[in-house]
Order: structure tokens, then sequence, then C-alpha cells
């Protein structure tokens, strides 16, 4: 275990250093981009998407880290969505409660998923998770009678609001608002996978992903890990569908459980970098507002182009991320 | 690559000039926005790329065959009409951003345009919130209508659909056992719900309701299933690709139907052309098709059709002829304004959207208090020949349906 | 009612198969995961669409050229996932998702949106038999499926060249230390991989329908397929696909059509917790 600690402090110092001078930029620029923009509805909106894409790869690389890749998160995605939607549209609970409960239920799912794939490794572990997508979707389509089945749920209640004494924010009538609460949960979430990438534990992961059996020589319980990695990570996709429930306020099963919502985090985490802690998240913030801006008013049949490019691009040229090849290269 | 150097400071060079062009290029392009006071912003959000681009650039091109007509007759008070045009990429958050940018960004006068609801709905509430009117091109869904927004406008809805089916199998057909096929998709679900709803008030029992994800690659055990409940007419709620297969294989397993009744999808030229012979005997709902327009109306349909040949080398569908009424809609209601002497608010529009009285090829367009169409129905009509024949209902009849269709055997 | 399950199981299965065989060749031999296999297949589709629609040439002599053209584009793929490094399996999946939306986005840009079918009415004729009717193109599935596994069993169990593929297949290192030339196989491997493909684009087209977006259904099924089959067994193969075609079927008839994609994914799912190697193999990884 010295061996990993010494080896790891050094790159960790390094690493650490840039990471700090680009969350600090990052952080300044977006918590002042409602005053930089001036309120601009547009441009918040599409930073608010942009936020909670990246908090969506962020999640699943937490995942990603203890070297599994999951091609069926939309799973967590589309349960969370789901069931803060229902909580709160059908029997009128308040989304504080039903967001954090929406990330239970994806997490009881990652469980259920991990019984399943207990000894599947690599490819096979990534196409079992592409399969697993379809039993909460089915379920989620036939059950009419609590989700509306294919109907789709309309007029989801928005975000929800907060009073401090005679203070008080609607988090789902302004985008600002909306805005600022997306990005509070990045902000946690960034603490969050930083903390597991510095602690042992993270070290733990790393050690699974770069060679199970060693580590399990050393005594790793690796199966244990990974279910942790896998319920830490679906629990956080949960709660990032059900803010988009939230956001959205229409959901169909079509539309959440969905191959976007499986392929964008991983598509976003790859690009970024699987193995660094800003990767995912710069990725979402940099391509995505890319693609809204810019791609879009050009080309607007070739913006799936782009994803596809890049993705390209990055297994073959930089496959530590576009991130993580900043990072090497100091 | 070229190898940058280890002094740290250097490395920020390639990750701040990348960032540099990249707000370069966002100011570029946000800074373009039109701001000519000469024109009368007209904004329209579709799907135009992702699984219903479609569809959704069949609604954009029927809009703009009505920008252009109304700009060459002089344009409304004198201005120009300009349409902005935008993608919501069949996603809905796309659409809500998109929908900001032309209410909140390019400050449009009214919307249009929309496809299925998950992408109208999103776009109606940011509507609402400016205070800007939106005439929905192909909104279908009851729950769109029930939460109070008085800026939301649409050209269709189920009911339209679901009326003329229940009157065709209540008074022509009558079904021994029928069974109700469909996709699972919300429009496609509650048109199933709401046509056994109405059947069963009317008497008539439906044997057979099943769903389907609409793609689906076989429908031989599904078959198996109807046979074996000798089922003798079909109502089924799928798209095209759906049809496409669900015939083939209805023919080649030699099960024979009394009617199949597809009301999407079918009545189009470009769906009976790929199945050819196996097209015939079908029946479908169709709100407009050329030759098929509302009575007294023939002269629009047919300067229509031919602005539209003129501008896209093609036959029009009603897919375009719903993009068309909506944004006809919109331009009488400014037309309305203008001739009053008001100014073109948001306000103003809507006032005279509620109180339009609008021949139109598809329907004779008045709104309701909730903004659906009160006039708008389909008719039934049945492929006979390769062509469409209006089979139901009897004052809009062009000919007898053939009921029951001739058994596959005979009509080899 | 059951005895249209069954044949509409088992044809279903023959489609599934044909499907599956280019993508299961070319896993087993390279362990590269191909994602836009569903893609290559929808395009070869739509070159004999195309040779046919536009110039009327008759559908079987139209295999041919949409092999060829299979063929280029697969020597191309090759030569990308060549560059790939380790992890494989995963760069792999990654590289070839990304180019399953190049294809897919060329392919709505050259063909448009619109649905393409190609027509041949001989094969919606057939024998009436008791119980049910058989069609004739359910017959040539079926046959189809049966002659490439049998041509493919030859090729891989009666000659050298197939025994040299077995061992890659089996064992990569081994093998080339044994002195064969695994990147030659691997070459070897896109290329039947391709053949494949290419006769299974145009059945696609006329059993099914032609539509761009329709590639990440092919990929699904023939991943499904390979992993139920166990990597490298042609037996497996066909086991899988009737298994696969059966179960829907009766899912359909027991459940109705709304369970059906759950029936599948929780066979995948048993059969990986239960028989990690496939349906063939011999129980733990």
């Amino acid at each position: 275990m010295s061996f990993f600690a010494s080896k790891n402090t050094k790159f960790r110092t390094q690493g650490l250093k840039f990471d700090s001078v680009g969350f600090v930029t990052g952080f300044l620029l977006l918590t002042l981009l409602p005053v930089l923009v001036q309120s601009n509805n547009y441009i918040l909106q599409v930073f608010t998407h942009a936020l909670l894409l990246a908090n969506l790869a962020l999640a699943w690389n937490i995942l990603g880290v203890s070297g599994s890749i999951s091609l069926g998160h939309a799973a967590f995605f589309g349960a969370g969505a789901y069931c803060s939607a229902v909580l709160s549209l059908e029997y009128g609970f308040s989304s504080w409660f039903t967001i954090p409960l929406a990330g239970l239920l994806a997490a009881g799912l990652g469980l259920i998923m991990d019984l399943i794939c207990l000894r599947l490794r690599g490819a096979y572990f990534a196409l079992a998770t592409l399969a697993f997508v379809e039993i909460p979707r089915v379920i989620t389509d036939n059950w009419d009678e609590l989700t509306h089945g294919s109907l789709g749920l309309v007029g989801v209640p928005g975000l929800p609001s907060l009073s401090l004494g005679t203070w008080s924010v609607d988090f789902g009538s302004s985008i600002t608002a909306s805005y600022y609460f997306v990005f509070a949960y990045s902000l946690v979430l960034l603490g969050l996978v930083r903390f597991l990438f510095n602690s042992n534990l993270g070290l733990a992961f790393q050690a699974i992903r770069e060679e199970e059996i060693a580590a399990e020589a050393v005594g790793i319980p690796a199966n244990r890990y990974r279910l942790l990695s896998l319920l830490l990570s679906a629990y956080f996709t949960g709660v990032t569908g059900a803010c988009y429930a939230h956001l959205v306020r229409y959901i169909e099963p079509g539309l959440v459980y969905g191959l976007h919502f499986s392929a964008i985090p991983m598509i976003f985490a790859i690009c970024g970098g699987r193995f660094t802690i800003l990767g995912p998240a710069m990725a979402a913030l940099i391509i995505y507002p890319l693609n809204q801006f810019v791609f879009h008013p050009l080309l607007p049949a070739g913006h799936e182009f782009l994803y596809g490019v890049v993705l390209i691009l990055t297994v073959l040229f930089l496959p530590a991320g576009f991130w993580g090849s900043l990072r090497k290269v100091s | 690559m070229k190898k940058i150097s280890k002094n740290s400071q250097t490395v920020f060079s390639p990750f701040i000039r990348l960032s540099c062009i990249i707000f370069c290029l966002t100011l570029l392009v946000l800074g373009n926005k039109t701001s000519f006071s000469a024109t009368i912003k007209i904004g329209e959000i579709n799907p135009l790329s992702g699984k219903l681009a479609k569809q959704g650039m069949e609604i954009h091109q029927g809009v703009e065959v009505a920008i252009a007509e109304a700009n060459e007759a002089g344009g409304v008070g004198g201005k120009q009409l300009k349409l902005i045009s935008r993608d919501d990429q069949s996603q809905p958050d796309v659409a809500i951003s998109r929908a900001e940018e032309l209410c909140g960004w390019e400050k449009v006068r009214a919307l249009t345009g929309g496809y299925v609801d998950s992408l109208v709905g999103p776009i109606a509430a940011v509507a609402k919130k400016y205070r800007i009117p939106y005439v929905a091109s192909a909104s279908l869904q009851k729950e769109l209508v029930q939460y109070e927004n008085p800026y939301f406008f649409r050209v269709s809805r189920l009911q339209g659909f679901v009326e003329p089916l229940c009157g065709i199998l209540t008074e022509r057909f009558k079904p021994q056992r029928l069974a109700i096929l469909h996709s699972a998709t919300p429009g496609s679900t509650e048109l199933a719900r709401d046509l056994e709803g109405c059947l069963k008030a009317n008497g008539l029992e439906v044997k057979l309701i099943e769903k389907f994800r609409p793609g689906t690659p076989d429908f031989t055990p599904l078959i198996g299933k109807l046979a074996g409940m000798k089922i003798d007419v079909i109502v089924s709620g799928g798209f095209s690709p759906d049809h496409i297969l669900l015939v083939r294989q209805l023919k080649e397993n030699r099960v024979s139907l009394k009617a199949y009744i597809g009301p999407f999808g079918i009545a189009y030229e470009n769906f009976m052309r790929t199945m050819g012979e196996d097209a015939n005997y079908l029946y479908s709902t169709c709100a407009w098709n050329p030759g098929i327009t509302e009575p007294g109306s023939e002269a629009t349909s047919k300067s229509f059709v031919k602005k539209f040949r003129q501008m896209f080398k093609r036959q029009p569908n009603t897919t375009n002829m719903h993009g068309y009424t909506s944004a006809k809609a919109l331009i009488a209601a400014m037309q309305a304004v203008v001739s009053n002497g008001q100014t073109l608010t948001g306000d103003n529009i809507r006032l005279a959207l509620t109180r339009l009285d609008l021949e139109m090829p598809m329907e004779h367009l008045v709104f309701d208090q909730n903004g659906d169409p009160l006039h708008y129905r389909h008719v039934v009509v049945q492929v006979q020949k390769g062509r469409l024949v209006v089979v139901y209902p009897p004052d809009r009849a062009s000919g007898q349906p053939v009921f029951p269709m001739p058994s596959w055997e005979q009509r080899n | 009612m059951w005895t249209t399950a069954v044949v509409s199981g088992i044809s279903l299965g023959s489609f599934y198969i044909l499907m599956a065989l280019g993508f299961a060749l070319i896993f087993g031999v390279t362990r590269n995961f191909n994602l836009a296999h569903g893609e290559l297949v929808v395009f070869a589709g739509y070159v004999s669409y195309w040779l046919w629609k536009v110039f009327a040439w008759p559908f079987v002599l139209t295999f041919p050229v949409a092999i060829l053209a299979t063929l280029l584009i697969c020597l191309g793929l090759q030569r990308l996932f060549a560059r790939l490094c380790e992890p494989l399996e995963l760069n792999s999946i990654v590289l070839s998702f990304g180019l399953a939306i190049l294809i897919q986005n060329s392919m709505l840009f050259w063909f448009s949106g619109d649905y393409r079918l190609i027509r041949i009415p001989t094969l919606s004729r057939g024998l009436r038999l008791p119980g049910f009717y058989l069609s004739y193109g359910q017959l040539t599935l079926l046959f189809l499926s049966l002659t490439v596994i049998a041509i493919l069993y030859i090729l891989m169990y009666r000659t050298y060249l197939g025994k040299a593929l077995r061992a890659t297949i089996q064992d990569k290192e081994a093998a080339a230390q044994a002195g064969i030339n695994v990147a030659v196989m691997g070459t070897l491997a896109f290329c039947l991989g391709a053949i494949l493909i290419g006769l299974a684009g145009p059945l696609y087209g006329c059993i099914h329908y032609l539509y761009p977006s329709t590639g990440h259904q092919i990929t699904l099924l023939a991943i499904t397929i390979t992993i139920f089959a166990g990597v490298g067994r042609l037996g497996g193969i066909i086991l899988a696909g009737w298994i696969l075609g059966l179960a829907e079927s009766f899912a359909v008839i027991l459940y109705g059509s709304s369970w059906r994609e759950m029936v599948a994914a929780v066979l995948l799912l048993a059969l990986l917790a239960f028989k990690p190697r496939g349906i063939l193999g011999k129980g733990e990884q």
C-alpha cells in the first residue's frame, strides 16, 4: 500500500495544482455567469442543462473510475426521474423530499444490477448494463396506474422552494434560481468525487481498475468496492434524473430511459478524461454549450456528427481525455 | 503532437487559446442577433434532427410556404415577415432553450411549429411566461390544454381522429371482434384509450388491446394471436414503418381481415409508393390531401399545392398542411390586429387568435376557450387502386368502402 | 396459435442469426466490439436498395456489390481498430460507438429519413401447411441461416485456415507463439465478417425495412446473440438465435407485445449471471 501512496502523492500534487487552477477559474466564471450575461435566460438555460449533464457525467465516472464502463445508466436516470416525478405530481410531496428518495430508488436498482453482474467484467459487464435498461423501462411503460405508462407525465412540479425566515426563493420559478440550484448540486458532487479520488477509497478503486487480481491479493475485496462505486454512481445518476424531470416537467419512458442518457455521460467522461476529477464536467461544460450556441445555428442537422467525431478523435489520439492529457503534460 | 514544455506556465497556453477561441465564436454567434425593426419576427421550433426529423422538416416546409405567400402579398401592415427557425433536436431540454432564445433573446412576436407533445408542452410553458402566443402545428394530447395557458393554441387534436374512427366503426363496419393495437408513445396510447372509450359508449366491444414498441422487428407472434382470436378488424395506432411490417406480415401469414385501419402514417404518398399493391384496401384518417379538402376551400388548397410544388418540387402532404395552417392562423391574427390600428403585441395577437374564424383547406379554424380547434375532424379514407378515396362521413365521401377487404388469396 | 408461435420463433431466430454472425466472428477473433455493426448492415441494405430501385438490378445481383462495399469499409475500420491501445475491448466499444454515430448521420444525410423497402413479391407467397402458413420468406431465412452456418462450420473445422482462426479465438497469445500470424487472422476475420454483414443488409431491407436509425437495434441483437452463444461457438449461435426467437414469440402470446423487450433482456441477464461463458459454455469464467 505504501508503494501506491508514494507514487500517487507526486502525481497527485502536480495534477492537483492544475486541477485547482482550473477549478477556481471555472467556479468564478460559473458563479458570476448570471451577472456576466445580465440574466439572459437563454444562455442560463443552456448552461443549466450543461451543468446537469456535467453532473450526469461525474456520477457516471464514479463507476468508471473503478474500472467498469456502463452503457445503461439511463436505467438509473429514468428511474430517478420517474420516482421523483410520480411522488411529487401524484402524491404531492415536496421535491426536497422526492429528489433524494429518487436517488435511493436508483441505488436500489444499482444493487440489483450488481447482484446480476457480480462475476462480469469489462465488455461483458458493459453489455449486461445495456440489456438491464429494459427492465425498469418496460415496467415503467406498462405500470399505467402508477406512472401513466406510455402517456408520459405532463406538468411535473418544478424544483423546490426554500424559505429561511423572511427570505424565500422558489428554485423552480426563475431560470437564475434553477441555475444556482443545479450549480450547487454540481459543487456537492464535485466535492464528493474529489474526496473519493484522494482518499484511500479512491486508491482502492484505482487498484481494482488497474489490476484487479493484484488488488485482491493485497486484500482489497474487488466485488465489494465495485458495488460501492456502483451504488454511489447510481444514486447520483438518479438524483440527476430527478432534477431533469423537475426542470423539463414533461417526461415519458422513451425519453428518460433512452440511449441518449446512457451515451452522453460516457461520451463526456471519456472525452474529458476518465481518470480525472474535473474531466467529465469540463467536457460537458464545453461541448454542450458549444453544440447549442455555435454548431446548432451553423449546421442544424450536423450537431450529432460533432459528438461522434469528438469521441473518435479522443479515443484514438487522446486516450486520457482532453483534460487528462493537459494534466499529464504539466 | 507538438511537445509542450514542462514549464507549467506555458501549459495554460493551449487551454487559454482554446477557451478564447470558443468564447469569441460564441460572442460572434450570439452577437448576430437579428434586430431589424422593419420586419416582423415569427419564431418556429421543430425537430429538425433526431428521430422526428422527417416530420419536423415537413411542418417547417408548410410554415415556410405560408410566410412566403404572405410576404409576396405585401406582408403584414406593410412589413415583411421574418421566419426564425430553430431545431429542438427532438429533446425537451433543447426545446426549452430554443424557446428561451426565440422569446427572450430574439423577441419574436409569435411562435409556431412543434411536432410531439413532449416537445410542444415545454415550449408552451415558456411562451406563457413571455406572453407570446404559440400556435402549435401538431399537438394531440388532451392534457396540454388542461393547464390554463391562454397563450397556447393548436390546429389539431386527438378528438379529430377519434370521432370519425368511432363513427365508421359503429355505423358502417360494426366488427364482431375488434382489436386495437397501438404504439408505446403518448399520442398513440391516448388514441387507443379514447377510441376504446368512445366505442364502449356506443356499445361496441373491443376484444384485444395491445401495445408494441415502435420499430418492433417482428409481428408474427402477435399475428398468430390475432388469428387465434379470429379478429376481424384491426385499428393499428402505429406509424408508417409499423404498418409496413404489420401489413406485409399479415399477408405473409395469410391472415385475412375485413378491415385494417391505420390512423397515422398511411395516407401519405410515400407510404403508398413503398407498399405498392399491398397498400390497397387499407383505411386511414386524413386531415387533408391534395384533392381531399374542406368544402369551399378548393381554391386555397390548389394554390397551396401549387406554391409548395414551386418551392419544394414535390407534392405536399397533410403534415405540411398542418404547418401551413398554424402559420396562416398567426398571420391572419396579426393582420386583424394591424387593421384594427393596434400594435403587434403578444396580448393583442392572442386576443385576435381567440376571435379567429378562418376557412382553411384542413378545417374551418376556430379556437375554443382552451385553444383547441373546434372543427378539426379527419375523414376516413381507403386506398383504392393506389389512390385515396374518402369513405366517411357520408357528406364528404367520394366513394364506397370496399368492405370486407378481399382476402390475400383472392388478391394474389 | 402455438404452431405459428413456434414457426415464427424459428424464422425470427434465423433472422437474428444472420444479423449477428458478422459481429460474432469479428469479436471472436479480434476481441473488437464493433458497435457500428448495425449501421454497417443498414448501409449494405441501402447499397442494395439503391441498385435495385434506381438501376433496376435483380435483387440477387445486388448482394455481391453490397458485400464488396461493406468489405471496403470494414477494411478501413480494421485500420482504425488496429490503432487502439489497451484495454482493447472497452476502447473498441467507444471507438465504434463514435463511428456508429457518424455512419448513421451520413446515411441520414445521403438517403433521408424515409423508410425504404425492397419488395420481393415471391417471398410473400408460400405453402399452406396443416395449422399454419409458411411463407417463402421464412423458408429462405431458415435455409440461408443453416447454409451459412454450415459453410462457416466447414471453414472453421475442416480447413487449416479455420483451425488457425479458432486458435486465435481461443487464445491469441498462444496462437501467436504457435506461429500463427495473428494480424492476418484479424484481417481475415474482418473480411469474413464484412461478407456476412453484406449478406445480412439486403436481407434486412426486404424482410424488415431500411431506416438510418435502425442500426442500433441490429447491433443490440447481434450483441445479445453473441453473448448468448458464448464466444466462438458456432453451434451456440444457432441455439441462441432460436431460443431468443422462440422466447420472444411465446412472451408475446402469453404476456402481450408490451413485455417483449424485457423478456429478451431478462433472458440475457439470467444467462450472464449463471453461465457467463454462453449457452454451451461450461459454467463459470
